[in-house]
């Protein structure tokens, strides 16, 4: 009968056991935890509570996350900041972006000039992989992938965002603290 | 200061009220006890009701998670809405069950548990329901009734797994029920009296809490008590990986919930019987001299009555605390533990504990030194037995620990390492190591 390399206990090893030293140093751990859930802000690398509480408190992405899509506008001017260069909807490996632009009638230096402007964006989030190859493709830091991530709606057409709601965002319900 | 206190004593207000309509005799024994097993009804429903929250709060916080927190402040009202889900539930009967048992089981298992109640001392005065001389006795057998209630719940539902979880309950329960019995006489052997409050008054008498004197048979009581419980580590009953639920798989609903609820009434009453028996009841140091010495007797009832709840609770916080750190039995060392080291140690116990008094009665007028006080209600001894009681008590662990691994040395679990060391291994020579088999040579 072959042995298994196995070392006999000590005595002090057998007392050990006897009193049980292990179970109470688990049930240590346990109130440590119980204490520190009540008292420790610190949940990372303290002993504080790990939960968020999240629709009512909106949780910390990575600074890295790509989310929902949005276009930029001037600030002052409440203009769009979109050239309609179409460089984005040629950037984008999943061809999920649509730039229609159309041309104006524009006085410049009291010449007539035609200037070609945004008139409809069409940003498929069905099929996005948040890549975020269009936002460094935009010239005019107009195109951008924010934070949100609260994407979901209840049909396929609702993935599909326009120009409206790329602007102003999506509307979700909001909950209070 | 007095005066005001006088006022505010409710139970005279109320007994003069009373009074005008029944007389006196019908206002002790009949109104009173109604009002009393009223209030404490009521009072344990709800700190059963709330041990459900704490119980949930406790294991979050132990695992560094929040709880229930979105029904009224920090969840506070959860229990009330899952009493309100409970009770709109559907009452469910499985197809070919024994109707009449079925539906029926559940209350015996709520009155065996709620009936224990009756003889507990809450406190001095009219803090006890009822003290009959009897108490511990008719404790014991009133909560080995709630063994009748899960097996017949169990072979009623028609469920092989309802049905598992009853047999391995009542074999649990039985096996450390003795235990449980034998773990009280060392302690009733200083209140010598079976009466609930005469044993707190006998530890009030003598200034000290038994646990001093009886580690332990704290130490038995408590785990038989939790074993008896079916709480974890020794929820074999109930464990969810092999039984679902155990007896109570097919109920639903209210039925449902009031096993839930004898099951934290149960564990009120054990912490209860504890405290009484080994933490001093309702008795705290100081109290009855700051109070009822200067005439505050209704003030002396309710901080004795907060006492034995901060004991009761802190018990009852042991019970969650071993639930959520220890994982749970196998079956086997579950029976082990019972019949060989409880048990055994139960009856060390009693040995070492009727030695000590043996002892402290020789000693008493030996060389001129006094060690008892009294022996009448209660074994009241001086600061010397007091002394000597105590470092027997201390002794008798290491005594028990030198017995019980002389009598245990031969079993199976207390030598896992040798057997871990004789391992067979098949098909392998002699004297070589266990190794992976070489790999399979490439065909060409």
């Amino acid at each position: 009968m072959p042995e298994v390399n196995v070392p006999q206990p000590t005595f002090m090893e057998k007392v050990k056991r006897f009193f049980m030293v292990d179970l109470l140093r688990g049930l240590g751990l346990t109130l440590k935890y119980n204490v520190g859930a009540l008292t420790d802000k610190n949940s990372v690398s303290g002993k504080g509570i790990y939960t968020e509480q999240y629709p009512k408190v909106r949780p910390d992405v990575a600074p890295r996350f790509h989310g929902a899509p949005r276009l930029n506008m001037d600030p002052e001017t409440h203009d769009t900041l979109c050239i309609a260069c179409n460089l984005c909807a040629l950037a984008c490996p999943e061809d999920c972006i649509d730039v229609i632009a159309m041309d104006i009638e524009i006085t410049v230096a009291g010449k007539q000039r035609r200037k070609k402007v945004l008139d409809e964006f069409i940003f498929d989030t069905s099929r996005c992989m948040f890549c975020a190859l269009c936002q460094e493709a935009c010239p005019t830091a107009c195109l951008e992938l924010t934070q949100e991530f609260e994407l979901a709606t209840y049909s396929r057409a609702g993935f599909v965002w326009n120009r409206e709601m790329l602007e102003q965002g999506r509307e979700t319900v909001k909950y209070e603290q | 200061m007095t005066h005001l206190l006088a006022y505010l004593a409710p139970p005279n207000f109320i007994d003069n009220l009373l009074l005008k309509f029944f007389s006196p005799e019908t206002v002790n024994y009949v109104v009173w006890p109604f009002i009393q097993i009223g209030a404490v009804v009521t009072a344990i429903a709800v700190y059963a009701l709330y041990a459900t929250y704490a119980e949930r709060k406790i294991s979050a916080f132990m695992q560094a998670r929040l709880g229930p927190m979105r029904v009224g402040k920090w969840g506070l009202l959860q229990p009330l809405a899952d009493a309100i889900k409970l009770l709109t539930k559907e009452d469910l009967a499985p197809d070919k069950a024994d109707l009449y048992t079925f539906k029926f089981a559940p209350f015996i298992s709520v009155a065996a548990a709620f009936i224990v109640f009756a003889v507990i001392p809450f406190a001095p005065d009219w803090g006890v329901i009822t003290d009959i001389n009897i108490g511990l006795l008719f404790v014991l057998s009133i909560s080995s009734v709630g063994v009748l209630a899960l097996i017949l719940a169990g072979w009623s539902s028609n469920s092989k797994y309802a049905l598992m979880g009853a047999l391995r309950s009542s074999a649990q329960m039985i096996s450390y029920e003795v235990s449980m019995g034998l773990a009280i006489i060392g302690a009733l052997m200083f209140s010598r009296t079976l009466s609930l409050s005469g044993i707190v008054s006998g530890q009030q008498t003598d200034g000290i809490w038994f646990l001093l004197y009886q580690p332990l048979g704290f130490l038995t009581f408590l785990i038989s008590g939790i074993a008896e419980n079916n709480r974890a580590p020794f929820d074999l009953p109930e464990a969810e990986s092999e039984l679902v639920a155990g007896f109570h798989t097919e109920y639903s609903g209210m039925r449902w919930s009031l096993f839930f609820m004898a099951e934290y009434a149960a564990m009120v009453v054990v912490s209860a019987i504890a405290t009484t028996l080994y933490l001093g009841g309702w008795y705290f140091p100081f109290v009855f001299r700051l109070t009822e010495a200067n005439g505050y007797h209704t003030l002396y009832v309710i901080i004795s009555l907060l006492v034995f709840l901060a004991k009761v609770t802190f018990l009852l916080y042991l019970y969650f605390w071993l639930r959520w750190t220890l994982p749970r039995f196998r079956y086997d060392q579950l029976m082990d533990i019972g019949w060989k080291w409880l048990i055994p140690t139960a009856l060390v116990n009693i040995v070492l504990t009727a030695i000590a008094i043996f002892t402290v009665q020789a000693v008493d007028g030996w060389n001129g030194w006094k060690t008892i006080d009294s022996l009448s209600p209660s074994l009241n001894l001086t600061g010397t037995g007091k002394g000597i009681m105590i470092a027997f008590g201390i002794l008798g662990i290491f005594i028990t620990a030198g017995i019980l691994s002389t009598i245990n040395w031969r079993s199976r679990d207390f030598n896992l390492k040798k057997q871990r060391r004789n391992i067979r291994l098949i098909n392998l020579p002699k004297g070589k190591p266990a190794v992976a088999a070489p790999p399979a040579a490439e065909k060409v």
